[in-house]
């Protein structure tokens, strides 16, 4: 997603939200709420922690305005706010569950008989794990670089470039693609 | 052609523009990897063209209540905070310095102006910041005279701060700023009202 708001106004919509004009909030939240969910619901597992995402982003946008300094894109600034509170999420779940996150049903060298033929790539990235999933889609939708992810996950750069590799390998077996050994 | 395929890894790197030499070369005459590059490309494309989610319900109705909340939130404490330091400031003052009718005219100028900024406080909440909407230049000019107070606040709330004079010189500056911002909020709240 782009900037939906041009520069000169977002700058002129934060200044008014800074200085407590609710509708400005509104304004802001009504030209992000999708793109924010969005990336929510590819970063998290559930449509309820994909809105609790949203509200703990903008609530964070509304305590951090002054943060943001007008000479950057203001989506940018906002995204990556949304992907770091969805990627607590993802953290603190680790945390509790010692990490179970791997690929789901995908048993490392061996067969899962539950696969079907073919997905359509809902399916297919859904079925990924949280992390592969989000390394694909922060790095080939949303456009951040293999250090950005690292530094927003708390991982190194190669985990990055593996996790990215292995989520293409798994997706184009999914759905049916051919890959390279 | 050599004897080995890019893995994917580096066929991702070149895809993204940072491949070795190595693979800019070899993937003019391998066909597989070219054919492996392009179903990369063919899959960014797909989840790039992949439909945006749409949040089910109207979250905003549940945000904002929770901002006007954290706003008013900080408001109260960052006044407790204040008037908390200039108490303990005040304190200070009376034991670090013997009262003479020049402390005693300081003392009764930093009340003076220290009630001002209170009534200034109260004129402000009156005229409800937040409720009404306002053009882009004056909404830049408040967002300045806010953070100027706000910075006035960290400095009035310093440990550090034991000068009178000074502490006076900062309040009145807090009345003045407070002052500006009734003025652009109240000049708001009648333009919203015709």
């Amino acid at each position: 997603m782009a900037d939906v708001i041009p520069l000169g106004e977002a700058k002129s919509l934060v200044a008014r939200a800074r200085a407590g004009d609710m509708g400005a909030l509104e304004q802001l939240y009504r030209a992000h709420e999708r793109g924010v969910y969005t990336l929510a619901r590819r970063l998290t597992k559930t449509a309820e922690d994909a809105e609790d995402v949203l509200q703990e982003t903008f609530l964070e946008v509304c305590r951090s305005l002054g943060s943001w300094r007008g000479d950057g894109s203001l989506w940018g600034w906002i995204r990556t706010i949304a992907a770091s509170k969805a990627l607590m999420r993802y953290r603190r779940e680790k945390v509790r569950a010692a990490d179970s996150l791997d690929e789901t049903g995908e048993p490392e060298g061996g067969t899962y008989v539950d696969v079907p033929l073919r997905m359509d790539l809902e399916a297919a990235l859904e079925r990924l794990s949280e992390k592969s999933r989000a390394v694909v889609w922060l790095h080939d939708v949303e456009g951040y670089t293999h250090e950005e992810i690292a530094e927003l996950m708390g991982m190194t750069t190669s985990f990055s470039k593996s996790q990215l590799a292995r989520a293409h390998k798994k997706l184009r077996e999914w759905l049916g693609g051919e890959a390279l050994a | 052609m050599s004897g080995r395929h890019g893995t994917p890894e580096e066929l991702l790197a070149l895809r993204d523009g940072e491949g070795s030499g190595w693979m800019r070369e070899h993937i003019t005459t391998c066909a597989a990897c070219a054919a492996e590059l392009r179903g990369m490309e063919q899959m960014r494309a797909r989840l790039r063209a992949l439909p945006a989610f749409h949040p089910p319900r109207d979250r905003w109705e549940k945000i904002a209540p929770l901002v006007r909340q954290e706003r008013e939130r900080r408001r109260v404490r960052s006044w407790a905070g204040i008037a908390t330091a200039a108490a303990l400031s005040g304190l200070t003052f009376l034991a670090l310095r013997p009262g003479t009718s020049d402390i005693a005219a300081e003392r009764a100028a930093l009340q003076r102006v220290m009630a001002q900024s209170s009534a200034l406080e109260q004129a402000l909440q009156a005229i409800g910041p937040g409720t009404h909407s306002m053009p882009a230049e004056a909404a830049m000019v408040a967002a300045e005279l806010q953070d100027r107070l706000s910075q006035l606040d960290v400095r009035l709330a310093s440990p550090q701060l034991t000068q009178r004079s000074q502490a006076l010189e900062l309040w009145r500056e807090r009345a003045g700023v407070l002052s500006a911002l009734v003025d652009v909020h109240s000049t708001r709240a009648a333009a919203a009202s015709f």
